[in-house]
């Protein structure tokens, strides 16, 4: 085993709050610079833009599939998948969930699936940037049916931050580890909620501009970059362990 | 002023009338958990549109008056269920939550 480095949330072009310029080739390019080992395209209710990122990667970095699930309470959670077709199945299932909003793009950015090659393969309609209407339990259920992860993205945070919007963590096993945002503290995070001591705390770039790829990470340590492995790391099986970068000094 | 004459002048349905005897000291809205954990007093209204189950335990932990769901958005039974459990008084208005807020704040502030 060692340690891996992994940046495990990265917004795409296909995010409409994120910049064109966060191309597959761009991504590739901006990780590789990072030193990134692992990394996930986490779109805003979609996972498209993920296959052509991680076709090009080609392996280095490993890139797992993803999206940022915005669920009814308005409680965002990242997903994870080491299957290509499982996270393509959950967003053509979440998409008809979410309100029949069309992105304009003079207000909310374009959202645009890129591929390997800068081409644009599609235009989504509907705004990514809303609620589905599942409840946060149900989007759990489905993420963990289709083998993957959840982890509440930047539980601190308003908006969407788990803790923010919900005040406390739902009974339960879930979740198992926690994201905090990219600026904040660990101490500061665990000083304004201690419950969230004693569950791994991981964090990720958040990035929606390509200079922000790598600006926070978390290094695992695993034997190899796989979602199993991330699994057992978050329960601390035989000896893997979690190690989240320092905060970047000001909010992005 | 108590609950009950609240309930009845507003109109709302009762989910969960634990203690409808309860004074209402005054009112709060927000959909937010961690600000209603931070600012919501004892003895408050608490309005929201919010309707996760940990509206219940936030409810009880800062010890409100009840929790009003405006524009007729029913929680769901678990919810109805846990809130009986752990008595927290939980109420339906049709109104949309600035309309909720509005007569609650004519009754409380004549």
């Amino acid at each position: 085993m060692r340690w891996w480095r992994a940046d495990l949330h990265i917004h795409s072009t296909l995010s409409p709050c994120a910049s064109l310029t966060m191309s597959p080739p761009r991504i590739v390019a901006e990780a590789r610079r990072a030193q990134l080992d692992l990394i996930a395209i986490c779109d805003h209710n979609a996972a498209e833009n993920g296959r052509y990122v991680r076709r090009l990667a080609a392996g280095a970095p490993v890139v797992l599939m993803g999206m940022e699930i915005q669920t009814a309470e308005e409680v965002e959670v990242l997903a994870y998948f080491a299957d290509e077709e499982a996270a393509l199945h959950l967003q053509e299932e979440l998409y008809p969930y979410l309100p029949d909003i069309a992105c304009d793009p003079d207000l909310f950015g374009d959202q645009v699936v890129v591929d390997e090659r800068e081409e644009i393969v599609r235009r989504v309609e509907r705004l990514l940037l809303s609620p589905v209407a599942l409840p946060l339990a149900e989007v759990v259920r489905r993420v963990e049916e289709r083998g993957g992860i959840a982890v509440p993205a930047h539980v601190e945070r308003v908006p969407g931050g788990l803790l923010a919007v919900l005040g406390l963590f739902p009974e339960g096993e879930w979740p198992q580890a926690v994201e905090i945002a990219p600026w904040t503290p660990v101490e500061e995070a665990l000083a304004a909620w201690p419950a969230l001591r004693g569950r791994p705390i991981v964090r990720g770039s958040d990035a929606h501009f390509p200079e922000e790829i790598g600006r926070a990470w978390t290094e695992y340590f695993i034997a190899a970059p796989t979602l199993a492995e991330l699994q057992d790391a978050f329960r601390g099986r035989g000896g893997r362990k979690v190690r989240p970068s320092r905060e970047v000094k000001e909010e992005g | 002023m108590e609950l009950a004459k609240i309930v009845a002048d507003l109109g709302w349905e009762t989910l969960v009338g634990a203690d409808l005897t309860r004074d209402v000291r005054d009112g709060y809205c927000s959909d937010l958990l961690s600000d209603v954990l931070a600012h919501a007093q004892a003895g408050d209204l608490w309005i929201t549109h919010q309707r996760h189950l940990n509206v219940v335990a936030v409810g009880k932990l800062r010890d409100v008056a009840g929790i009003v769901f405006p524009r007729g958005l029913r929680p769901t039974p678990d919810v109805i269920a846990r809130a009986a459990q752990e008595r927290v008084n939980l109420f339906l208005s049709a109104d949309p939550a600035f309309v909720v807020a509005g007569k609650l704040y004519r009754v409380l502030h004549p």
